[in-house]
């Protein structure tokens, strides 16, 4: 094959490359439009996912960022830390309520009795490898609480930004 | 072409049509948890986390269906090699950065630990794949 007929190959396969990835995004659209419009509108915070007879199944709590996070610190929106009563000692995120994983049961009813369920809530732990704040906004969740989410930078990623810390050891 | 060139293209097109197809399956199944392993590499801002969640996997997907039907496969290598191309500057950012994550590349939501080294390294294979199948399919056009 030519130099030139290469090319004109090549273009041709870019082309029909572009098509194929149009399709699939259209498609993608398509399918998830109810969670990107809930997201990009703000309108709710929190994964439903739906059943086919139109009942709620399982609510999943969505990832928030530092930025954000930053942003909402001085709004109605409660922080609370999921990790050791210890660490929490040790440092946590300005005004952030402690509730470590393990106490839940005692922590998530005390929480209802002063906190009404529509309170935002940001929930975060030590960081990326860190469950227990997934698992907390879950329980939290299942408990009636509408808008949980998680930042999963935690603790760590606020005090590599060398943003304020309450509580901290000097 | 000779048989032994024939079974390698046919192997490399159908393990990289396999791999692609499970990636964009699993991660499509469940488009929260990839956006999180997304939001991990701490790129995008948060709504842009969703958007490429929502939309890669049918990409990954459609290039996967392609490559195992035979269908367009000088096109859907092309498709995969960029895609790859792009999650391999992603994770080579991770390293410099120093972020403890996981790729999120086959197991959205962080089950299972793959570090971005061991994704990176990954990624170079996937690579050598999408050549060797990119060969083969210009050799059979040609």
């Amino acid at each position: 094959m030519s130099k030139e007929c290469k090319g004109r190959a090549l273009w041709w396969d870019l082309q029909r490359a572009l098509l194929i990835a149009l399709l699939a995004v259209v498609v993608g659209l398509a399918v998830n439009s109810q969670l990107l419009w809930r997201v990009l509108s703000g309108q709710t915070l929190n994964s439903v996912t739906t059943s086919v007879d139109g009942s709620t199944e399982t609510i999943l709590p969505l990832p928030v960022e530092l930025a954000e996070v930053r942003e909402l610190q001085d709004s109605t929106t409660l922080l609370i830390d999921a990790r050791s009563r210890t660490a929490f000692a040790e440092g946590h995120l300005p005004a952030a309520r402690s509730l470590p994983r393990g106490e839940e049961v005692a922590g998530v009813g005390a929480l209802q009795a002063e906190v009404p369920l529509s309170t935002p809530i940001i929930v975060y732990c030590s960081g990326y490898d860190c469950n227990d704040s997934f698992a907390l906004a879950e329980i939290l969740i299942a408990a009636g609480y509408q808008q949980v989410r998680i930042f999963e930078g935690g603790f760590p990623e606020w005090q590599d930004a060398g943003l304020p810390v309450e509580g901290a050891q000097p | 072409m000779t048989s032994w060139r024939t079974m390698l293209y046919h192997g490399s097109r159908c393990l990289l049509g396999a791999l692609f197809c499970y990636a964009g399956l699993v991660k499509a199944l469940d488009v929260v948890a990839f956006a999180g392993s997304v939001a991990n590499y701490q790129v995008l801002p948060y709504q842009l986390n969703f958007l490429v969640a929502a939309l890669l996997p049918y990409v990954e997907l459609a290039a996967g269906v392609l490559l195992l039907l035979g269908r367009q496969v000088r096109p859907a290598v092309l498709l995969i090699a960029g895609m790859n191309a792009v999650f391999m500057v992603a994770l080579l950012s991770v390293i410099l950065r120093g972020l403890d994550i996981d790729c999120g590349c086959f197991r959205p939501g962080g089950e299972g630990h793959t570090s971005a080294q061991m994704a990176l390294l990954r990624d170079a294979g996937i690579m050598l794949l999408a050549l060797v199948t990119w060969l083969g399919a210009g050799r059979r056009n040609g």
